[in-house]
């Protein structure tokens, strides 16, 4: 009799996945604490465990919460398996049999009162900077650069004043679902939210993704939940590729080096726009761990519960930076942006694609 | 068992000396050590069976922490089971008598990479990998190359005196090590000898290497680097039967050392090999790789070629070898190989040129005789001039579906074949180690010198509290 409702797919994986370690070595979190149970494998034998009912479904919901869903041990795994896949459905199941932990609760209930996981207003450096008149454009800059990444949304905002665009920001629109999915799985919540958003993007002719993490969501998840998107749906990096005339920029000498985010570089499979973007402007001078194989450096919703740690997978990531003299990183991530922003070693800078970009306009 | 206070007691202490949050007594924390890479582990949690669980888990982060959990163990006689990567396969890092778990893996800094005395120095919690990346990013190389290189620790692999592939240029881990920090049970912190070479009575860091956590915790190491090869060339070949493969061998590592020797014997070359690599026509495959410097290569690889041709051997090019080395890795992967629910286990030896064959065929005809059930299947890795080891395999696909029953066979089916080993020559184990798994076959293959082992353990852990029912100590 299994304990879980998960479906045979995730069942399988955890089953077959709990028998192997080949991943350890690229868990961000199993680096940062150094804990066996922050391994795939763990999680895995933790979930078929429980699943064979020799221990209850609270043991291992901490754990579960200690994955960033950053895929790096799924693009590691020669046999396809994918421990995202039994993680995200067996938080739907923690949600569902109440036993979320105080500490995700938290956030979830910021949600409901305040419509972003932090609970926080717009800081008002940017609530007068945001573009909220109607046009064709609607930019979704996403709830981690929204209400905790000041920089990123001013870098943003700066770029596409330089690009002359004429766009919109909606703060409803920035909550695509992906915090309520990295939250609670897949619940009527999240998908309710998903499809709001939706309804919002749908009165665009072009949506302008700014978060990768969100245009992961929206490029699988929403599909897969029979969301439609029926307009014109861009990352960011490439909208900024279509107007970079508008921008009279200047390559110079300087070396940057892309700290590739998970959702681009392993989900969508993206890791050479930026690249080309780096290099109307500078070298591209490349991180060891780099592409696919990127370490993550930091996320924001976790930092919200185990703080220390990501400071700790933030750090491990700027060690690579000193390992191969990577002075100045780019990132396209809110989250990582901050993290790193945080942990930044002497003689060593992190910056966002647009200021990179903005520091090379003439 | 402990009463409630004593346990809360203990608690405290160990909390004081590595951190509150690096000492656990979560039931997460029990659970993922409490099953490692051991076939029985894996069966009995499997199975729905609870595996034995510590009591506490803690992860000190240097030498003084660890010191300071053994003083603490010793005083309440408390068991303490050293954890690196709990990839080994002997069930060598399972509390099997509760007590303390001590997790290595915070024990992760790597602390120089010294390109004039060519070593690392780094925590033995380091994964190998990791301090691969290390020697990589300044342009050298560990030449560590175990199929576990991402999961296991370097302590770990030297408590289970660990090889990986490219050994027969570079050596096993015992040759790869200078300087060990070692903290013995009593909480002493030891230096070994500067430089492994000497004539300053014993090697300290041999005594070490291979004790599994028995005799002490080895806390740093100086671990050696190589310089990248400028070239590594792969070369498969087919020989008819393995006694002309042996042959050819054995001349060959009398003329120079290739990297990487694996010959695979003919039920494995039609079964994995084809599968993985591709090869299908009938024989015992044989990869080799030569790497070094361009110009040598070039001389050893013209050498090789026509010693192997002496021996009838069919060169298969390079393509199989390349292939070979790219899937390494997928051979262990679950479900691309042995997998659960099939009883599996791997009895390796190692024995001279003029054992190894024949310690072959005894342990093939004595398993598939006395288990009908059994698939036996090897190859043979890890060469020197006068030997090399036999990574031998049995496959049991349908064991019975009772966890007791299921672990009488496979414990059954060891006997046999680790005892025809010996019986011939052979070794309990070549780099897998001893652990709970092969305990009992120590003494059958020491007899009285066994009592060296014993002697050390006696004088270094009294209260033998240090990884209890491992290595038969
Ligand atoms: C997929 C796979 C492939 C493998 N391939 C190979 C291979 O090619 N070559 C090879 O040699 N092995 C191989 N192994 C076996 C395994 O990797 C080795 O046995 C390795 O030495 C175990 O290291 P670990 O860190 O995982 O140790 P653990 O399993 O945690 O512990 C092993 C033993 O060492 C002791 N120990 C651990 N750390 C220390 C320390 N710092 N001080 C003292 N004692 C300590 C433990 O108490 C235990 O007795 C493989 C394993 C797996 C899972
Ligand atoms: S995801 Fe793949 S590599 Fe990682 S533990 Fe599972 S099976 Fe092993
Ligand atoms: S998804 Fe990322 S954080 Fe989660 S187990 Fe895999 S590697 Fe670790």
């Amino acid at each position: 009799m299994k304990k879980l409702e998960i479906s045979e797919k995730a069942r399988q994986q955890a089953n077959s996945c709990r028998f192997c370690w080949m991943c350890r070595h690229v868990c961000p979190i199993g680096n940062a604490t150094g804990q066996e149970r922050n391994t795939a494998r763990a999680r895995a034998l933790g979930v078929s465990v429980v699943d064979r009912g020799a221990e209850d479904l609270s043991v291992i919901v901490d754990n579960i919460y200690e994955c960033t869903l950053c895929g790096a041990c799924t693009n590691n795994c020669v046999t396809g398996w994918d421990p995202k896949i039994f993680i995200q459905e067996v938080k739907a199941e923690i949600a569902l049999k109440g036993l979320l932990p105080e500490y995700v609760k938290t956030l979830v209930s910021n949600m409901q009162t305040t419509g972003n996981a932090y609970g926080l207003e717009l800081d008002p450096a940017i609530g007068n900077i945001l573009p909220v008149k109607k046009s064709d454009t609607l930019l979704v800059l996403g709830q981690d650069a929204l209400y905790k990444s000041v920089d990123s949304v001013k870098g943003a905002v700066e770029l596409m004043n330089k690009m002359h665009i004429d766009y919109t920001v909606d703060e409803d629109a920035c909550n695509t679902g992906s915090a309520l999915y990295f939250l609670l799985g897949k619940v009527g919540e999240t998908v309710e939210a998903a499809k709001k958003a939706a309804e919002i993007f749908n009165e665009y002719k072009t949506v302008v993704i700014y978060d990768p993490v969100d245009l992961d969501l929206i490029k699988h998840e929403y599909k897969e939940w029979g969301i439609e998107v029926k307009t014109k749906v861009v990352a960011f990096h490439d909208f900024i590729k279509e107007n970079l005339t508008a921008l009279s920029l200047t390559k110079g000498e300087k070396a940057y080096s892309v700290q590739d985010n998970y959702a681009y570089a392993r989900n969508l499979d993206d890791s050479e726009t930026v690249r080309e973007l780096v290099k109307t402007v500078g070298t591209n001078k490349e991180i060891f761990l780099n592409r696919k194989l990127a370490n993550m450096a930091g996320s924001l919703l976790m930092d919200a519960y185990m703080h220390d740690v990501q400071v700790d997978v933030a750090k491990i990531r700027w060690q690579d930076a000193k390992n191969m003299d990577c002075h100045t990183l780019v990132t396209e991530n809110p989250a990582e942006y901050e993290m790193l922003k945080l942990t930044q070693p002497e003689g060593y800078n992190v910056i966002t694609l647009e200021m990179m970009l903005l520091e090379n306009c003439k | 068992m402990l009463n409630e206070f004593l346990f809360t007691q203990i608690l405290t202490e160990l909390e004081d000396a590595v951190g509150v949050e690096n000492c656990s007594v979560k039931e997460i924390d029990k659970l993922t050590h409490s099953v490692d890479y051991f076939w029985l582990s894996r069966m009995w949690a499997d199975r729905g069976r609870q595996m034995p669980e510590a009591d506490f888990v803690v992860s000190p982060k240097n030498a003084q922490e660890v010191s300071k959990v053994l003083k603490i163990a010793n005083y309440y006689k408390l068991p303490v089971t050293t954890w690196g990567g709990g990839g080994g396969t002997q069930g060598g890092a399972i509390p099997v008598c509760g007590g303390i778990v001590l997790d290595t893996k915070r024990m992760n800094q790597i602390y120089e990479i010294n390109t004039d005395g060519m070593y690392i120095e780094c925590g033995a919690g380091a994964i190998y990998k990791h301090i691969e990346i290390a020697a990589n990013e300044k342009g050298y190389a560990t030449m560590h190359y175990p199929s576990s290189l991402t999961c296991s620790t370097v302590g770990g692999f030297l408590a289970h005196r660990g090889i990986g592939v490219v050994s027969t240029k570079y050596g096993k881990i015992d040759d790869m090590v200078l300087q060990m920090e070692i903290v013995l049970p009593n909480g002493d912190i030891i230096y070994t000898s500067p430089a492994p070479k000497h004539a300053a009575g014993p090697d300290l860091n041999q005594i070490f290497i291979g004790s599994e956590g028995t005799l002490g915790i080895i806390t740093k190491a100086q671990i050696r680097i190589y310089e990248q090869p400028e070239v590594r060339r792969f070369r498969g070949f087919l020989f008819k039967d393995m006694s002309s493969a042996f042959k050819a061998s054995k001349e060959i590592l009398q003329k120079f050392k290739p990297s990487c020797m694996r010959l695979y014997d003919n039920a494995e070359t039609a079964s994995l090999i084809k599968k993985i690599v591709g090869v299908e026509k009938p024989g015992a495959f044989m990869n080799i790789a030569i790497e070094g410097v361009k110009e040598l290569v070039d001389v050893e690889e013209k050498i090789l070629l026509e010693t192997f041709a002496k021996y009838g051997a069919e060169d298969l090019g390079s393509e199989y070898g390349e292939k070979w080395w790219q899937e390494k890795i997928t051979f262990f992967y679950p479900g691309h190989m042995m997998d659960l629910p099939q009883c599996f286990g791997t009895m390796d030896t190692i024995a001279p040129f003029d054992k190894i064959e024949k310690i072959y065929w005894a342990m093939k005809n004595a398993i598939e005789t006395k288990y009908p059930q059994a698939r036996f299947i090897a190859h043979f890795s890890h060469w020197y001039e006068w030997g090399c080891m036999v990574y031998d395999r049995f496959i049991v696909d349908n064991p019975p579906e009772d966890p007791v029953e299921a672990m009488k066979l496979h414990n059954a089916i060891w006997n046999t074949g680790v005892r025809t080993a010996i019986a011939n020559g052979g070794v309990v184990n070549d780099h897998h180690g001893v652990g709970i798994k092969l305990g009992r076959l120590m003494k059958e293959q020491y007899g009285p010198a066994m009592q060296v082992f014993e002697g050390l353990k006696d004088k270094l852990d009294p209260n033998h509290i240090m990884n209890p029912f491992k290595l038969g100590l």
